[in-house]
């Protein structure tokens, strides 16, 4: 869904675990960039109402990019910085 | 409350971005010491996001994005007491202070500010249509902030839609990057240009803002972009993601495959911080949103707190930079430094400004009559659920404010707390009472003013007896 | 418009007995306030609560359980009426205890209290300690030492249940009028006429159920106008997986799965906002009560008042200075909707509050003050 500009400045990166997966992200993404990144939107979190959500405003506000960081559920994922060895999980109902 | 748990500030500000950062810089350079929250990781705001190691440079961001350096750097070069991935969850006047409550690191620290800089910055409005709640469809903003920080771009061509220089600016930009976007739907008539001969002073004074649009627009065009004025309406679908779109042009749907569409249809204050304060707020025609009352001298809301930058009415950029430092202003002042003779050009630069927005407004300014001529299938509230049919069914059974109506169809009571449905539920209920949005207000707001949880609630400051204290 | 009643007050108690005096036949207009009136309905926690209640006035303990023997038919029909399900639902509840000298006062409390009168002999309770406990409150906290548990108590969403009132009353032809705050209530020869600031409304016959707004509108018409504003917070954590927990008045899980956490009492005078220190306590109670939550955001707060008389108990009364007016003041409108929609109601319609419930007139404060 998003890919980086091939000349986008040099970043350093961090393996963060997304659902138990090593994955290697930018540095500077947020969480809910490095997902929208690695796998696109299709799947980013089940609504407890039903259907499917994903980030709307990536600042803050929406609150639709809520995922578990580190064990810790609905956090809004567009404010917590990636950081090496954090654990991700998408927040699906089932898979 | 123990005195031992309170932490004081004789400047707080929140937010670090333009208005945030100049405001503080000034301070620091007249020997005070401010503490500045700001919920991102580094300073900025969204304007200016990344901009302390920028992903991407001039040549797709443009010159205004670099611009903030000085800013930026006069910041971090300033000796002031910086708080990063602060949330102020809390806020509360107290005699002619404010009490904050800052969430960092999972604990709530108290904070007694003496002077309170509010410079909280801007939203996206919410703006409803079908299938906004689907995978795929976002706000242009959250695109360029993919943008700045990561580089990251549409790896297929994107829809673009709504009305604002935000739009052409994120598509020029795409442009730039070598990802044009595959087709941009304005909901601005093309007969609003005519506003330009009518207000011919304003187009002068809005000259700068109307070339660089038109050089993007032209741009934009020479590469082959579809550009389609006057949207009527507007359809996201798909199933578990967006597969396509469909809009009116004209009175004729059409359709156009897509796995991108964003969305921008204009910024607003963020309201949480300023309702949150109780401050009074006045629905603004122009911009077509609530801002709050100041005094337009001094920026004073009441006694003891500053609102700078676009959280306080939309400015731009460089007003929000210029508001930072008529506050900062404001509050040196106060302390008997002469600083008069600084703030009167900055007022002039305002007030040239300040023609060239209204133009600006009435020409982006958001489709009138669009939420009630949605299909009451509509989502008005994505975090509960709420469908705009849910919503003329409560109106119909009794409804008659902002209040009854979150209590009759939990519209405007999950997680984003009210700040993406509160505008749709003011404007329905103006519309259903044939009042202004002015009579109708809007929610009240009441803490947390960011995430908190009870377990940082409950590990933070609080005397030591929990249970039944409560009831005497 | 010819009417029968002019009922003061939009809120559940005017809007149940409105329900009550529609579905008799009755032709009623309710007068209301602003969005942003004090509303205690919209601010309560949505108990349908019987243990505790009536400590010191017996009938009020009757009427409790009376209420909610009540509710499921009252539920019901509303429900087939408009639609609106309200969340009810009765599987018991349980007033937390936090230490040995809590748990023992209570179930002293309880133990006089349901042995005063026959009617109340059926009232159910029993203490349980912790452990007991948790069969019912699974994942329950060690700061918890127990709790008084009753089969009677039981929860509904609050504002569902004043949405299914209103749309009751307007399906039943009931004028509601918001934004019409009344000034005053004037005895005329042929009733009373409520003066409000886009016109007088008059009815041979008026109600109040105006809460706080009692102090104002009910002297000048021979009526009871000692309430006086008691305030609660409320703290609301995001939706969260059902958990079974039975409700306590500090804590409860809604049936859209966010908790509840409340049960404060304090005086603020009019002051609805909430403060810092409760805040804080209710968080680290809510996390004593049920460690499990420590990670539940929370998503709102509020302050709400609580219309409470001197004794706590409610006022319902007819006055006889100028017969046809009528006040009801209570800070139960929840528990109390099924009796105020059917009994109360009636015994209003009838004119005969004053023989069936004489003990609840205001009038008893006069005694207690010269006596």
């Amino acid at each position: 869904m998003f890919k980086r500009l091939d000349k986008a400045v040099p970043v350093g990166e961090v393996t963060i675990w997304l659902e138990n997966q090593p994955r290697r992200v930018p540095a500077t993404l947020s969480a809910a960039a490095a997902v929208l990144w690695l796998d696109g939107s299709a799947g980013y979190r089940d609504h407890a109402a039903g259907g499917r959500r994903a980030p709307l405003c990536m600042m803050g506000v929406c609150h639709e990019c809520l995922i578990t960081v580190d064990g810790a559920p609905n956090r809004q994922g567009c404010l917590v910085p990636v950081a090496e060895g954090m654990r991700l999980e998408r927040q699906r109902r089932s898979p | 409350m123990s005195d031992a748990n309170l932490r004081h500030a004789e400047v707080a500000i929140i937010g670090a971005g333009p208005a945030g950062m100049a405001a503080a810089s000034r301070l620091a350079e007249a020997g005070q010491r401010p503490v500045v929250f700001d919920l991102a990781p580094s300073p900025g705001g969204q304007i200016y996001r990344q901009l302390s190691a920028p992903q991407v440079g001039e040549e797709v961001m443009g010159r205004d994005y670099l611009r903030g350096r000085a800013l930026l750097e006069r910041f971090e070069n300033a000796r002031l007491d910086y708080r990063p991935g602060s949330r102020a969850w809390w806020a509360q006047r107290e005699g002619q202070g404010t009490t904050l409550g800052v969430l960092a690191g999972g604990r709530s620290e108290l904070w007694q500010a003496k002077r309170l800089i509010v410079a909280g910055g801007a939203m996206e409005r919410g703006w409803p249509f079908p299938g906004w709640q689907l995978p795929g469809v976002m706000q242009a903003g959250a695109g360029q902030i993919l943008l700045k920080q990561g580089g990251l771009v549409p790896d297929a061509p994107p829809v673009l839609v709504g009305t604002g220089p935000l739009l052409y600016l994120l598509a020029w930009q795409y442009l730039r990057a070598g990802c044009p976007p595959r087709l941009i739907l304005d909901a601005a008539p093309r007969s609003r240009y005519a506003e330009l001969l009518r207000r011919p002073r304003a187009t002068w004074h809005a000259g700068h803002y109307l070339l660089k649009g038109l050089g993007m627009l032209s741009a934009l065009r020479r590469a082959g972009v579809t550009v389609k004025h006057g949207l009527e309406a507007i359809e996201a679908e798909g199933g578990e993601r967006l597969e396509a779109v469909r809009y009116r042009l004209g009175g004729r749907w059409q359709r156009v495959g897509a796995s991108l569409l964003l969305t921008h249809f204009g910024v607003v204050p963020e309201p949480q911080l300023c309702r949150g304060l109780g401050l009074a707020h006045d629905w603004h025609d122009g911009q077509q949103a609530f801002v709050p009352r100041r005094d337009a001298g001094s920026l004073a809301a009441e006694p003891g707190v500053w609102l700078a930058g676009d959280g306080a009415g939309i400015g731009g950029a460089l007003n929000a930079e210029r508001e930072g430092h008529l506050a900062a202003l404001a509050i040196l002042a106060a302390e008997d430094e002469v600083v008069a003779h600084e703030a009167a050009p900055i007022h002039r630069a305002r007030r040239r400004d300040m023609r060239a927005r209204a133009l600006l407004e009435a020409l982006f300014r958001v489709p009138e009559g669009w939420l009630a001529a949605q299909p009451e299938t509509t989502l008005v509230c994505r975090c509960e659920g709420v469908s705009l049919g849910e919503i003329n069914a409560a109106m119909a059974q009794g409804a008659a404010g902002p209040g009854q109506l979150k209590a009759f169809t939990r519209c405007g009571m999950g997680p984003c707390q009210g700040r993406l449905c509160g505008e749709s539920v003011t404007r329905l209920l103006a519309g259903h009472l044939g009042t202004t949005p002015e009579a109708v207000g809007t929610y009240q707001v009441r803490p947390p003013l960011q995430s908190i949880t009870l377990g940082e609630l409950a590990v933070s400051s609080v005397p030591p007896e929990i249970s039944r204290s409560l009831r005497s | 418009m010819p009417r029968d009643f002019l009922i003061i007050g939009g809120g559940v108690v005017g809007m149940a007995v409105a329900y009550g005096l529609a579905r008799r036949g009755r032709r009623v207009t309710v007068l209301d306030e602003h969005d942003g009136s004090l509303r205690a309905s919209r601010g309560n926690a949505g108990l349908v609560w019987v243990q505790g209640k009536g400590l010191g006035m017996p009938r009020y303990a009757e009427l409790s359980l009376q209420s909610s023997e009540a509710w499921p038919a009252f539920a019901e029909e509303l429900t087939a009426r408009t639609g609106v399900e309200l969340e009810y639902e009765r599987r018991g509840g349980v007033d937390l205890c936090f230490d040995a000298a809590e748990a023992e006062a209570r179930q002293e409390e309880y133990c006089a209290l349901y042995a005063t009168t026959p009617a109340l002999a059926a009232m159910r309770w029993a203490y349980l300690d912790r452990e007991a406990l948790r069969e019912h409150l699974p994942g329950l906290g060690e700061a918890v030492h127990g709790g008084t548990f009753s089969p009677w108590d039981g929860q509904c969403n609050p504002l569902y249940l004043l949405r299914a009132l209103y749309a009751a009353c307007h399906s039943l032809g009931v004028d509601y009028r918001p934004a019409s705050p009344v000034d005053g209530v004037e005895a005329t020869a042929s009733g009373f006429t409520a003066h409000t600031p886009k016109g007088d409304v008059a009815a041979p016959r008026v109600i109040l159920a105006a809460g706080l707004g009692a102090r104002r509108l009910a002297p000048p018409l021979g009526l009871c106008g000692e309430v006086h504003p008691l305030r609660g917070q409320i703290l609301v954590t995001e939706r969260l997986p059902q958990s079974g927990r039975l409700p306590s008045p500090q804590i409860r899980q809604t049936a859209s799965g966010g908790y509840l956490i409340g049960d404060v009492l304090e005086n603020a005078g009019f002051d609805t906002g909430v403060t810092l220190e409760t805040l804080h306590q209710l968080g680290r109670r809510a996390v004593a009560v049920y460690p499990d939550l420590a990670k539940a955001r929370l998503v709102r707060s509020w302050g709400a008042l609580r219309v409470m008389t001197p004794d706590g108990s409610p006022v319902y009364e007819a006055s006889r200075t100028c017969p046809g007016a009528y006040n009801l003041s209570c800070h139960s409108g929840i528990t109390l909707a099924a009796f105020h929609a059917e009994e109360l109601a009636e015994a209003i319609d009838s004119d005969c509050l004053a023989s069936l419930y004489g003990d609840f007139s205001g009038a008893r404060f006069d005694v207690q003050a010269t006596g």
